[in-house]
C-alpha cells in the first residue's frame, strides 16, 4: 500500500540532471514554491565543465575561440536552433546566475568571459570549453613558461592514464613527467569516490606531497586526476599546493566524475536550503489540467504524490533520462505525450557511419517550443499555456558535437522560469491593483 | 532428637541437594577453568533473596503473590513447624492456642493460600495466552503441595476447634472438675464461645454462662484465647459442624495430623527435585556479578551451572527479547530465551538429540543481539547475556558456525559446488519480489560503478572485499545467481540503500541485495545442516 500525499506548488520540475537544477535553482530563487521530481545521480556523469559553444559548424570540427560571435551566426543559419530563440544577453544573464548560485554553495567556477578555453582531458586532448571549476583553471591554456609539467595517477583509479595524458601533451617545448602513486592500501581497483574522500584526511595528504615532492626540482607544475575531495576542493588543492610549492590543475576525465558530484551536492545543498522539495526516483503520470493548474501523480515505492502545479518545466531529458523512448517505429515523450520532432522513418535515426560529420538525424529529436520554450503542436501553437521545455528535450540540438550542452540546458531553463514568473507576477500585480 | 521420619525426609533432602550440586559441578567441566573473579554481588544476593526485588521490577502482580506465599511460609517455618526449638524458647507463655499466635497463624496461611490461588489462577485462566508466547508451566505439583498443605493445617485447626473428645481430654488433664454442673456450665461457654460442638443438647441460660465464664478463667484462659482470632478455621469450623458427630467419633483430628505432617515431610524431601529448588538456585545466582560486556568478551567461557536451573520459565525474558519479532517469523523457540536455556541445558546434558536440534539451537541463539534486555529483566538474576556468549563459543567449538562465519570460512568456489540443484527450492520461500530472479530488475545496468562508488562497505576496506555492487549485478547478469548469494559483498552489506538511491538506472540494488542474501542464508542453512548429518 502506497502513502498518498498531496502537494501543492508554483513550478513542479520534472528531471534533475543540469537543466532541472538550474531551473529548480531559479526558480526557488525568485520565491517561487517548487517540487522537483528526478534522479540527480545523472549528474555523476557530468564533466563538471560548462561548455557555451565548443565546435561550429557541426561538420567542420572548428573549435570556436569566441562563442557569443558564433552564436550570432549560428543564430542566422539555424534558425529552429535553442539559442536562436533568445539574445546574447539571456546567455550571459543565465550563466551567470548558475555561476553564482554555485558559488554561493561553495562550488567556485572562472569567471565567464568572450572567449572559450581549451582544457586537457584525461586522454591527453584539449577540449574548448566556455568555464572550467576553479581547480582546473591552471590547466586550460597551458601557459609556455610552464616547460615541465608533472602528470600524476593513481595505481588502480582506471580511467585515468598519466603516460596517455603526458603522450598527448608532450612536445618539443615541452617536458612531461609522469608518476604513479601506490597507496598500498587496495588491491584491485581504486573508486573514485573512495579516493577523493581521502584527500580530506591530513595524512594522506602529507604522504602525497611526500611523494609528488620528490619531483619538484624538475617540475613547475602538477596535474592530477579530478579527485582532490568532494566538499572543498579548491581548499584542499590550495593546501596540497602549499605543501609542494607548484601549482596544481585537475585534469577531468571519465565518469563517475568527482566534478560531476561537486556540481550535485553543490546544486543539492543550495536548493535543499530554499526548501524545495526533493521527490526521488519517481515516475511522473500527468493526469489532467484543473482550473489552468497540472494535475499530476509522482509515484515512488513507498508514496503516491498527488501535485497541483501551476506550471511544468520540462527537463526530462532524451532517451538515458527517460524524457523521450524510441518504440519500434516512432519516438515519443513520454509524461505528456507531446509532438516530437523526429525522421520520418526508422532507417533515417541514424548514418551509416558512426564518425559521420554531420551527425546522427536521431540527435536532432525533441519537442519543438516557442520562442519562451512552451513546446508547441503540430499547428505552432503551445500545448499548454505553462507548459516549458528545457535542456536536452528540446528539438534542433545536437549538443554532444556542438560541445553546447551546458549553455542550451541552463539558458532554457532560465528563460522559461523567468517567464513564468513574469506572467503571474504581473498577473498578480493586476489582482492586487 | 529428631524424630525417625523427620531424620529420613530431612538426610534424603540433603542426599537431593548434594546429587543435584554433584551433577551442576560435572556440567561445570565442560567449561574452561579459568575464571575472571568478579566479585561477589552481595547487595543483590540480599536485595533479591529477601524482597525479590527483580520480580518487584519485572512484575508487580506476580511479585506481590509471590512475596505473601514466601512470607506466609517462613513466618509457619519458623513459629509453627519449628516452634519446638524456636516459639517455646523466645516466648515465655508460648502456646499455639493463644494470641497473637493464633491469629498470626490464621493470617499466614490465609496469604499463602491467597497466594497460591493467584498462581493457580493464572496458571489457568492465561492458559492460552501463555501457551501462545510458548511458555510452559512447570511447578504446578509444589504450588498444590503447598496448598494441600495449608489447606490440611487449616482443615485440623477446625476439626480440633469442634472436637467434644479433644475438649474432654483436656478437661481431664488440666482441671479438676468433675462431671456435673460445673462441666456442663463450662461446655456452655465452651459451645458458645469456643464454637466446640456437643453431642448433647446444652441449653444456654445466663446463670450458666456466668459460672462458665468464671471456670474457663480459672482453668483454660491461659492457654486458649478466644476462637475468633482464628477467623479462618473458626468459618471452616461453622461449615463441618453438619458432620462433626462423625468427624468427632471417628477422630478424624488424628488422620489430618498425619496428613498435615506427612506433606511437610514431603515438601522437605521434594526441595531439590522440583520446583522448590528455585529457593536455594536464585540466592546463588543472585551472589554472582553479572559481567559486562568487555569482561564478556576477555573471559574465556565460565559460567556457573546451577545458575542455569534457577531459571523457573516465568517467560518475562521472552516478553523483552528483542528478536521476538524474528521468532514469529522463523518458528524456532531456541530464539526466545526462556526456551533456549531449556535447550541449553539439554546439550550440557548431553541430552540434546539430533542434528537438526543443534542447528536450531544454534540458528536461534544466532539471532540474538546481545542487548542485555533478558538479563536485564530475570527475576531469578541469571547473567543470561553471559550464557549466550557462552553458548555460541561451545557451538562454534562443536564446528557449528552461525551462517555469516560459514559462508566467510569457505571459499566462493566451493561454494559454487554446492548449487542447488534445479528445480529444488529450498524449503521456506521468502515473501520477497523475486527481484534477482527477474531480468527487468537489473538488466538495466550499465555498469557505471556509482553503486560501488558511493558503498559505504567497500569504502571501508578498500575493495578487500572479493565483489563490488556493480559487480554482483553483473554476475545475475550472467545468470550466476548462486554464485552472487556467496559474495562477501552480499554478506557485508549494510542496506544503507546508498546504491539504490543513486543508481542512475533506478535499479533496486539495495533490495536485490536484501534478497540475495536472504537465499544465501537458506542456502547457508541447507549445507550446514547436511555437514552435521554427514559428520553423524
Amino acid at each position: 500500500m502506497k502513502i498518498k500525499q498531496n502537494k501543492d506548488c508554483d513550478v513542479l520540475v520534472i528531471g534533475a540532471g543540469l537543466a532541472g537544477m538550474v531551473a529548480t535553482a531559479r526558480a526557488s530563487k525568485l520565491g517561487l514554491k517548487t517540487i522537483q521530481a528526478g534522479n540527480s545521480s545523472a549528474l555523476f556523469f557530468a564533466s563538471g565543465l560548462l561548455d557555451l559553444l565548443g565546435v561550429y559548424p557541426m561538420d567542420s570540427k572548428k573549435i570556436v575561440s569566441r562563442p557569443y560571435s558564433t552564436i550570432k551566426k549560428l543564430q542566422a543559419d539555424h534558425p529552429l536552433h535553442p539559442y536562436s530563440k533568445i539574445s546574447r544577453n539571456h546567455i550571459g544573464d543565465s550563466f551567470q546566475f548558475l555561476i553564482d548560485f554555485l558559488d554561493s554553495a561553495g562550488l567556485k567556477y572562472s569567471l565567464p568571459g568572450q572567449g572559450n578555453k581549451l582544457i586537457l582531458t584525461s586522454v591527453g586532448t584539449f577540449k574548448p570549453t566556455y568555464l572550467v571549476p576553479e581547480t582546473f583553471s591552471k590547466g586550460c591554456d597551458l601557459n609556455p613558461k610552464n616547460k615541465n609539467i608533472l602528470i600524476v595517477d593513481f595505481k588502480g583509479l582506471r580511467g585515468f592514464s598519466a603516460k596517455q595524458v603526458a603522450s598527448g601533451l608532450g612536445d618539443n617545448n615541452r617536458k612531461v613527467h609522469t608518476l604513479t602513486i601506490d597507496l598500498h592500501e587496495n588491491n584491485g581497483s581504486l573508486n573514485p569516490v573512495h579516493l577523493a574522500k581521502s584527500f580530506e584526511r591530513k595524512e594522506f595528504l602529507q604522504t602525497l606531497s611526500n611523494k609528488i615532492n620528490r619531483f619538484s626540482p624538475k617540475t613547475d607544475i602538477v596535474g592530477m586526476p579530478a579527485i582532490c575531495g568532494i566538499h572543498n576542493s579548491l581548499v584542499l588543492v590550495k593546501k596540497l599546493e602549499k605543501k609542494i610549492g607548484k601549482g596544481i590543475f585537475e585534469i577531468p576525465g571519465m565518469p563517475p566524475s568527482i566534478p560531476g558530484l561537486r556540481l550535485k551536492n553543490a546544486f543539492e545543498k543550495k536548493i535543499s536550503d530554499l526548501n524545495t522539495i526533493f521527490l526521488s526516483n519517481a515516475k511522473i503520470i500527468f493526469n489532467k489540467m484543473e482550473n489552468n493548474r497540472f494535475i499530476l501523480h509522482a509515484i515512488n515505492d513507498n508514496f503516491q504524490t498527488n501535485i497541483r502545479a501551476g506550471c511544468v518545466i520540462l527537463a526530462s531529458g532524451r532517451f538515458p533520462g527517460g524524457g523521450l523512448l524510441a518504440t519500434r517505429n516512432t519516438i515519443i515523450e513520454t509524461i505528456f505525450n507531446l509532438p516530437v520532432f523526429q525522421p520520418k522513418l526508422r532507417d533515417q535515426w541514424h548514418q551509416s557511419n558512426f564518425f559521420d560529420p554531420k551527425g546522427h538525424q536521431i540527435n536532432q529529436t525533441g519537442v519543438e517550443t516557442d520562442n519562451i520554450f512552451r513546446p508547441i503542436d503540430t499547428a505552432g501553437r503551445p500545448v499548454f499555456e505553462n507548459l516549458y521545455a528545457a535542456g536536452s528535450i528540446i528539438a534542433h540540438n545536437d549538443w554532444t558535437r556542438l560541445k553546447s550542452g551546458t549553455g542550451v540546458s541552463c539558458v532554457s531553463a532560465y528563460t522559461a522560469v523567468n517567464n513564468f514568473y513574469h506572467k503571474i507576477s504581473s498577473m498578480r500585480n493586476k489582482c492586487s491593483q | 532428637m529428631l524424630p525417625i521420619e523427620l531424620s529420613i525426609a530431612i538426610s534424603l533432602s540433603f542426599i537431593g541437594f548434594l546429587y543435584k550440586f554433584f551433577c551442576f559441578i560435572k556440567a561445570n567441566k565442560t567449561f574452561k577453568k579459568k575464571r575472571l573473579s568478579n566479585g561477589l554481588n552481595l547487595k543483590g544476593f540480599f536485595s533479591n533473596t529477601v524482597f525479590q526485588i527483580k520480580l518487584f521490577k519485572a512484575g508487580k502482580l506476580r511479585w506481590l503473590m509471590h512475596f505473601l506465599v514466601v512470607s506466609g511460609f517462613l513466618y509457619l517455618v519458623i513459629f509453627h513447624a519449628m516452634e519446638d526449638v524456636t516459639s517455646f524458647h523466645l516466648f515465655q507463655y508460648y502456646q499455639s492456642t493463644i494470641d497473637p499466635f493464633q491469629f498470626l497463624r490464621n493470617l499466614a496461611g490465609f496469604l499463602i493460600l491467597s497466594g497460591c490461588l493467584g498462581f493457580l489462577y493464572r496458571r489457568i485462566f492465561f492458559f492460552k495466552l501463555l501457551k501462545k508466547r510458548k511458555i510452559q508451566f512447570k511447578g504446578l505439583v509444589s504450588i498444590l503441595l503447598i496448598l494441600t498443605l495449608i489447606l490440611s493445617g487449616f482443615l485440623l485447626e477446625a476439626i480440633k476447634i469442634i472436637s467434644q473428645p479433644i475438649f474432654m481430654e483436656m478437661v481431664e488433664e488440666y482441671s479438676d472438675i468433675e462431671e456435673g454442673t460445673d462441666l456442663v456450665d463450662l461446655k456452655v461457654y465452651w459451645k458458645k464461645n469456643y464454637n466446640v460442638f456437643f453431642n448433647e443438647t446444652l441449653t444456654i441460660t445466663q446463670a450458666k454462662l456466668v459460672n462458665g465464664k468464671e471456670l474457663n478463667e480459672n482453668y483454660c484462659i491461659d492457654c486458649h484465647s478466644p476462637v475468633r482470632s482464628a477467623f479462618l478455621s473458626k468459618r471452616i469450623a461453622l461449615v463441618l459442624k453438619k458432620a462433626s458427630i462423625w468427624l468427632n467419633t471417628h477422630r478424624a483430628d488424628y488422620l489430618l495430623n498425619n496428613v498435615h505432617y506427612f506433606l511437610s515431610l514431603l515438601i522437605i524431601v521434594c526441595l531439590p527435585f522440583s520446583r522448590f529448588f528455585h529457593i536455594i538456585l536464585i540466592p546463588i545466582s543472585s551472589l554472582d556479578k553479572n559481567l559486562e560486556k568487555k569482561q564478556i568478551d576477555n573471559t574465556e567461557g565460565h559460567i556457573n551451572t546451577a545458575t542455569l536451573y534457577a531459571c523457573t520459565h516465568c517467560g518475562f525474558c521472552s516478553d523483552v527479547c528483542s528478536v521476538l519479532p524474528n521468532y514469529l517469523i522463523t518458528k524456532n523457540l531456541n530464539t526466545l530465551p526462556h526456551s533456549k536455556i531449556e535447550s541449553f541445558k539439554r546439550l550440557l546434558n548431553h541430552t540434546l538429540d539430533g542434528p537438526q536440534a543443534l542447528f536450531r539451537l544454534q540458528s536461534g541463539n544466532d539471532e540474538c543481539t546481545l542487548c542485555h534486555k533478558c538479563t536485564d529483566i530475570c527475576p531469578s538474576g541469571i547473567d543470561l547475556q553471559n550464557l549466550w556468549v557462552r553458548l555460541d563459543q561451545k557451538l562454534t567449538a562443536k564446528g557449528i558456525l552461525d551462517n555469516y562465519s560459514f559462508v566467510d570460512n569457505i571459499s566462493l568456489q566451493k561454494w559454487e559446488e554446492n548449487a542447488p540443484q534445479k528445480g529444488k527450492i529450498d524449503s521456506i520461500i521468502w515473501k520477497t519480489p523475486s527481484l534477482a530472479d527477474n531480468v527487468d530488475s537489473f538488466e538495466n545496468c550499465i555498469q557505471c560503478t556509482l553503486c560501488t562508488n558511493v558503498c559505504p562497505v567497500v569504502e571501508h576496506d578498500m575493495n578487500m572485499n572479493d565483489y563490488t555492487p556493480q559487480q554482483v549485478l553483473n554476475l545475475l547478469r550472467l545468470g550466476k545467481k548462486h554464485m552472487a548469494t556467496g559474495t562477501r559483498m552480499v554478506w557485508n552489506c549494510l542496506s544503507c540503500f546508498s546504491c539504490q538511491e543513486s543508481c542512475p538506472q533506478g535499479i533496486k540494488v539495495a533490495d536485490i541485495m536484501i534478497e540475495l542474501k536472504n537465499d544465501g542464508n537458506l542456502r547457508t542453512d541447507t549445507m550446514k545442516l547436511d555437514n552435521l548429518k554427514r559428520d553423524r
